[in-house]
């Protein structure tokens, strides 16, 4: 109990952080002025400048923390996440080609069937030559995956016009800058659907992590609830990039970092705590990106990438010792 | 020998579409009038001498320095995904660069490109680390992901440094993308100069990091002091990659695609197969900056991208064919 008011005191403060800090300093008692009074520069900075995009930011964040948690535990293997696994690459991907080639479809939508793609890619590539399947090989053909989609990506960037290059640029290292009610909504609302779906499915997961065959003696289907949680995570990472890029890390940092603060192993929990920890995460980098430079917004992705490397690093070192890999 | 005649003529080949092929088409006379009988009022003998030429040898100088290194670090780390582009060692080069030009307010330079050493010692110093030369060898997974991060880490911190200062976009633009397009305002004739040294002290210890490969007891036994090889290693790997980023900026995934070719040519002698890599790796470069130069022209797609779409299939090729616990 007293780990979840620590995340959650932390989030505050941290949304608390991201209304304050800006171009102009607002003091917690003129935005609370601005939120009653409906006037004055608080209210300004509360309905225009700083209240959407840090919306967006606690939504992106949770989604992605969410998604990241779901491949965690359904793969036990905390290097399993779709910004690892190419899933964020390909969401992206499918973004930038959608808007090259004129297609005028929904964000959403278009970073959907790109992560569907890629993990459908990354499941098929990964069955080895002999017919057997591996986290490892998994992780593996993931990067790689995440490789092209890269690539691709970059190549059509270079033939776009010079202005739009440019945003696209921006917008592939991970982006929240100028965001809108819209984009708050559309986050929030898809967020809060796949939350729904997950709940449904929770109960089916903690049975899958007691292994296969327990689980299907205790009447899980197993093929069909493990595809369908994959498909949930790889939705709930799209709906964060079609809002904020493939900014990476978050996804992988919030399970871990979360559970370890929180004090929960359960997964029902374990994904409450990463939702929250992944807002908490990506709020914090969002504000530290507008604030590092005076006059100049970082894109979001630099500073998860300045916090999410060492992880890795660490968490890699970790893993050597315990071997395998 | 069959097959070191095959990849001179592949490059051979390479050089001429190199230096014949482009907006401006060039035929072999005009090559050897700009060569011999220069003529500075034919356009295509212009085009010739000031921007293909340059082109054609940072292409040679990065393809053979990027192959070979591969080929070191593989034999190294005894790990089939090795490649000083994916595991951080462009980014290194490229990073410190970055900072001297933006310390100096310069970014062409020799004494900025020479930056690229340093740069590149350090960042393939701590893949040696993450790569646990010293003692037992790292996974596949764990030393790409170490790469993986370490990239992350640098592109971070340089975007950080050039996005906080407006003016130097030009200097990411230089020196953070791998292109052949500047090849005319790059250092060239000092880079082939510490890439052939380089090369010389990877042919010299190649028979000792065979040895090497064999296991620190056994290596002993032979007579090989196992930190001294490495450290002829990482010089190796470290003028090679920094003359490639010198004049071609990070170019990732052609140290990954060469090595296993010539291994199978050079039937795994490591001498015949750095040889081999330098061929190989000097012909893949300008076929595909060739070919990145043909499918869009008038514009035209940085050869690192070309590599990368190339090599990206490539990884998961090999990928798949990797097992846990081994370490191929």
């Amino acid at each position: 109990m007293k780990g979840w008011l620590v995340l959650i005191s932390l989030l505050a403060g941290a949304l608390l952080l991201s209304l304050m800090i800006g171009q102009v300093l607002m003091t917690p008692a003129m935005l609370w002025t601005g939120l009653w009074s409906g006037t004055g520069p608080g209210a300004l900075t509360l309905r225009v400048l700083r209240g959407p995009s840090t919306l967006t930011a606690a939504g992106a964040g949770a989604v992605l923390g969410a998604s990241g948690t779901v491949f965690q535990i359904l793969l036990r293997n905390p290097l399993a996440a779709p910004d690892v696994m190419g899933f964020m690459s390909g969401a992206g991907l499918a973004v930038v080609a959608g808007v090259a080639f004129g297609v005028l479809l929904p964000l959403p939508l278009l970073a959907a069937a790109g992560g569907l793609l890629a993990a459908l890619v990354v499941t098929l590539l990964s069955v080895r030559p002999n017919g057997a399947q591996s986290t490892f090989t998994l992780i593996l053909v993931g990067i790689g995956v995440s490789f092209f989609a890269a690539a691709a990506s970059s190549f059509l960037v270079t033939r776009m016009p010079p202005q739009e290059a440019a945003d696209a640029q921006r917008w592939l290292v991970g982006s929240l800058s100028a965001r809108s009610w819209q984009h708050a909504a559309q986050v929030w609302g898809i967020g809060s659907l796949l939350f729904l779906v997950l709940a449904v499915q929770v109960r089916a997961m903690a049975l899958l992590e007691l292994g296969d065959d327990l689980a299907a003696g205790l009447g899980v289907r197993i093929n069909r609830a493990r595809t369908g949680l994959i498909c949930t995570g790889v939705l709930l990472a799209a709906a964060g990039v079609a809002v904020a890029g493939p900014v990476p890390f978050v996804a992988l940092m919030a399970g871990p970092l979360g559970m370890r603060i929180a004090g929960v192993t359960q997964p029902g929990a374990r994904l409450t705590a990463a939702a929250i920890t992944g807002a908490l995460v990506t709020v914090l980098a969002d504000v530290v990106s507008r604030s590092l430079v005076p006059g100049l917004q970082l894109p979001v992705g630099v500073m998860t990438g300045l916090m999410g490397a060492p992880y890795l690093l660490w968490l890699l070192m970790k893993e050597a010792e315990a071997g395998e890999l | 020998m069959k097959s070191l005649t095959g990849l001179a003529l592949l490059l051979a080949l390479a050089m001429a579409l190199t230096l014949l092929v482009g907006v401006q088409d060039a035929s072999l006379g005009d090559l050897w009038r700009a060569v011999f009988a220069f003529d500075p009022a034919d356009p295509a003998q212009v085009v010739i001498r000031s921007v293909r030429l340059p082109r054609l040898v940072a292409g040679l100088i990065a393809g053979a320095g990027l192959g070979m290194a591969g080929t070191i670090m593989q034999a190294v780390t005894r790990n089939p995904l090795a490649d000083p582009g994916l595991l951080g060692v462009n980014a290194g080069a490229a990073f410190a660069v970055v900072v001297g030009a933006l310390i100096s307010g310069y970014s062409d330079s020799g004494m900025i490109a020479a930056l690229t050493f340093p740069g590149a010692a350090l960042a393939s110093a701590a893949v040696f680390l993450l790569g646990g030369a010293r003692g037992g060898t790292a996974g596949p997974v764990r030393l790409t992901l170490a790469g993986v991060a370490l990239n992350a880490l640098l592109l971070s911190l340089i975007s950080a440094i050039i996005l906080s200062r407006s003016e130097v976009l030009e200097v990411f633009r230089f020196w953070v993308t791998g292109s052949l397009a500047q090849a005319h305002s790059r250092p060239l004739a000092m880079m082939a100069g510490t890439l052939l040294l380089g090369s010389v002290i990877a042919l010299v210890a190649a028979p000792r990091i065979e040895a090497l490969a064999l296991g620190t007891a056994l290596a002993r036994g032979l007579g090989t002091r196992p930190g001294r090889v490495q450290l002829a290693a990482l010089a190796a790997i470290t003028l090679m990659t920094g003359s490639a980023v010198a004049v071609a900026g990070p170019i990732a995934f052609l140290g990954l695609i060469v090595p296993p070719l010539a291994r199978r040519m050079a039937r795994h002698v490591l001498r015949r197969e750095l040889i081999l890599s330098a061929l190989l790796g000097a012909a893949i470069i300008l076929l595909a900056d060739t070919l990145g130069r043909l499918i869009v022209a008038p514009a035209e797609i940085r050869v690192g991208i070309m590599t990368a779409l190339i090599g990206a299939p490539a990884f998961i090729l090999i990928a798949r064919r990797l097992t846990p616990g081994a370490t191929a």
